[in-house]
């Protein structure tokens, strides 16, 4: 028998569905100490996943267990974890302060009221604490959803595209606070659509499309999984003709079309197309005027992923 | 009981605008008391008007399971609805202690509007006439909006429409089919409350009877409130965040 400690997170052949509609596939993964990004298009199963990581959705099949225990019908769970949902809903009639002070009373802490003006520091909202969270932002209402979050100091955290609403300058504090979290050998996942976001924060990536796994690990590798890629770009410039018959000669390039008189141009990888088109250009005596990626959208490049 | 989600129930309900109807709704039997008391023929009972009329029908009948099926869906429905429920199902907290808390605070708003309401409608009214009558139906209230803040909590919890359903079952089932089928009194929250009035008083028929005798109408009445009690907090742990709930 293994001695090893429990993973802090880990799904088992998790699948859920509803009625037909399968929303998660027999997803199986482990996440361990550190930040974790959970990177999918809109509708691809993140928030299910994390629903049932937080004990809120029954795997239709398979086991999630959060700790080494099970997360479903498991109250005890949330001693050591913590939830911050996508939904923008907060008790309005509560203040700030009342509200991350009613998530430290919850979980029966015993000074709630240091508790809570500890975590609403974390996130900086002590301005605006006194005031109902009926009032707050977006990006407020985030920020003192993260705090109740935190109230109880958890070892797992588990967010739901926690920077939705947070200008720019907050989302920086909230990742320092991310971090240095990690650092103190917490658990965090997060899901997010963004790509930006995630190589801002995420050691690890969870790349989750149409509700299977696509890929993980490092997100440098799952990056370059990405970027060399074959892609395709429609190329206007001077002499399309000319430049398609230097770009026959250009090993990057691995096919070329005429569709609806423009120049359709196929890469087998992003960064050596970037130095093949202006090198053809240039020695083809052709202007360039518009190099424009088809298919650059988050659900193709997730699409590419998964077909591999 | 757990009190940081008893407060906090206490609040969603004061907030709410349709906790004013309420109150107002509450007051008319009031009024209509003060109206009979002022305005009745000579010949009127007014025994068999309080109990008949005034207590065992409007309170009883009408405003009774509205009041409380505003309480238990304004406690419970809506915080599923908007889903600001994970805040509280996302913690320790057994799930059992958040069923108890809000029915226990839904439950007391009701009873806190109602039993005075009664008393001071009926007291209006009776005029000389048997006390019991008022006192029976007061404590017979009290008891019958736990047992009717029980099952439109269960209600709240596992349907999105627990405001029609609880008008279908108090005016469709306990009020237009109970007439038509006397074994519907067995199912009837409104005939275990005038049940558990009669056992204060002894009216004859042509003055006030309830349908049910008092011991069948408590037992009953115990019975549904246990069993939905229990079937609320069986819902709620299996309660799934994104449910039509």
């Amino acid at each position: 028998m293994s001695d090893s400690p429990a993973p802090a997170i880990e799904l088992r052949a998790v699948s859920r569905w509803y009625g037909n509609v399968v929303a998660v596939n027999d997803v199986s993964f482990e996440v361990g100490p550190g930040i974790t990004g959970l990177l999918g298009p809109n509708g691809a199963g993140k928030s299910t996943i994390l629903h049932m990581m937080a004990g809120l959705l029954r795997p239709s099949a398979g086991e999630v267990r959060i700790l080494g225990q099970p997360a479903w019908r498991n109250p005890a769970i949330y001693r050591s974890v913590g939830l911050v949902p996508e939904r923008e809903a907060v008790y309005g009639f509560l203040s700030g302060r009342e509200f991350v002070e009613l998530a430290a009373r919850l979980h029966r802490l015993p000074d709630p009221a240091r508790a809570a003006a500890r975590a609403i520091d974390l996130v900086e909202m002590g301005s605006a604490a006194s005031r109902p969270c009926g009032g707050y932002s977006k990006g407020m209402k985030q920020r003192i959803k993260i705090a109740a979050a935190l109230v109880h100091d958890p070892q797992v955290l588990v967010l739901d595209e926690p920077f939705n609403g947070a200008d720019p300058r907050q989302r920086l504090h909230l990742m320092d606070l991310f971090r240095s979290m990690a650092a103190e050998g917490r658990t965090i996942l997060y899901s997010s659509h963004i790509l930006e976001e995630v190589e801002r924060i995420a050691d690890t990536v969870l790349v989750i499309v149409a509700g299977r796994l696509a890929a993980s690990g490092d997100y440098r590798s799952i990056r370059a999984l990405m970027t060399d890629r074959p892609h395709t770009f429609i190329v206007r410039s001077s002499n399309d003709r000319a430049l398609a018959a230097r770009l026959l000669d250009e090993p990057a390039i691995h096919g070329l079309a005429f569709e609806d008189g423009r120049l359709e141009v196929r890469a087998r990888e992003l960064l050596a197309a970037a130095r093949a088109l202006p090198a053809a250009a240039r020695a083809a005596g052709v202007t360039l005027y518009e190099v424009r990626p088809t298919d650059e959208s988050l659900e193709s490049v997730f699409s590419y992923l998964v077909r591999r | 009981m757990n009190f940081p989600v008893a407060r906090l129930t206490a609040r969603m309900l004061l907030g709410q605008r349709r906790t004013l109807l309420v109150v107002l709704l509450a007051l008319l039997p009031v009024g209509i008391a003060l109206l009979f008391r002022l305005a009745a023929p000579a010949d009127a009972d007014p025994e068999r008007f309080t109990a008949r009329t005034l207590l065992g029908g409007m309170l009883t009948g009408t405003i009774l399971p509205l009041v409380s099926l505003v309480f238990a869906t304004g406690a419970f429905g809506q915080d599923i609805e908007d889903g600001t429920a994970v805040y509280l199902l996302a913690t320790p907290v057994p799930r059992r202690d958040i069923v108890v808390a809000r029915v226990a605070v839904a439950w007391l708003a009701a009873a806190a509007l109602l039993v005075p309401a009664a008393l001071t409608a009926g007291a209006i009214a009776i005029q000389g006439g048997d006390p019991g009558i008022v006192a029976g139906f007061a404590a017979a209230i009290a008891a019958g909006s736990l047992v009717y803040t029980i099952v439109f909590t269960w209600l709240s919890i596992a349907t999105s429409r627990a405001l029609v359903a609880g008008l279908l079952y108090a005016f469709l089932w306990e009020g237009a089919l109970s007439g038509l089928f006397s074994g519907i009194r067995f199912l009837s929250i409104r005939q275990y409350t005038a049940g558990i009035a009669g056992t204060f008083f002894d009216l004859p028929a042509s003055v006030y009877q309830p349908r049910l005798d008092p011991l069948p109408a408590l037992v009953l009445a115990a019975a549904v409130g246990a069993v939905f009690l229990l079937l609320a907090v069986r819902r709620l742990e299996r309660w799934e965040t994104g449910e039509a709930a």
